[in-house]
């Protein structure tokens, strides 16, 4: 069953690796943003389904981390782009 | 059984990440991919962790932990995107050219829009 949890966690990352030209070849800074945001999430999915794999709970923090933190980092670039800083 | 479904479930939401990444890739501008990043991948992040909740059971650790992200994931996703295509507008980001309704400017030449008007160049 494990292996299953494995294979998710790595599909996940390869994912996220196609974003990488997106991030680097982005027209726009809201391109990067995006293409970083949707990283972010399918990096806290596969460290999930790596925890699940490892049988480490100590990395369902980490996960939980990425995907409250990633977005509140989105919404701050988003107010800075819109108003500048502050 | 449980085998069987938690691997029906971790391919649907797998498919759906890499259509929305393809997505991302390959949409002609900004809004397209805000598009692409909120739905389809909430889309394909949600069976994923359904599978787990189903693989694990929703009370062990794991379960639970994956019930709560799947919930952050829902509140919180659609705030992020909203906030970064109304920036992208101030900003003045060009829409693609084959683009056929901008209703923040029809408003705006109404007279009825918003006070401080769009960005576009």
């Amino acid at each position: 069953m494990s292996h299953v949890y494995l294979a998710v966690a790595i599909t996940e990352i390869a994912i996220a690796a196609l974003l990488f030209v997106r991030l680097a070849a982005g027209p726009t800074i809201t391109d990067r943003i995006v293409a970083l945001n949707t990283m972010s999430t399918q990096a806290a999915l596969a460290v999930l389904f790596f925890s699940a794999f490892a049988g480490r709970t100590i990395y369902l923090d980490i996960s939980l981390w990425l995907a409250s933190f990633s977005y509140l980092g989105a919404v701050i670039w988003a107010r800075y782009l819109e108003r500048g800083l502050l | 059984m449980r085998d069987a479904i938690v691997i029906a479930l971790a391919a649907i939401g797998l498919a759906f990440s890499l259509s929305g990444a393809v997505g991302i890739l390959r949409m002609p501008d900004v809004y397209s991919r805000i598009q692409c990043s909120s739905k389809t991948i909430t889309m394909g992040a949600l069976p994923v962790l359904i599978a787990l909740v189903v693989g694990m059971g929703p009370i062990s650790s794991y379960g639970s932990r994956a019930l709560l992200v799947a919930v952050l994931l829902l509140i919180v996703n659609p705030v992020a995107s909203h906030a970064l295509a109304r920036a992208a507008y101030k900003t003045g980001v060009p829409m693609w050219r084959g683009a056929v309704v901008d209703q923040v400017r029809q408003q705006a030449e109404a007279g009825s829009g918003e006070a401080d008007g769009p960005g576009r160049p």
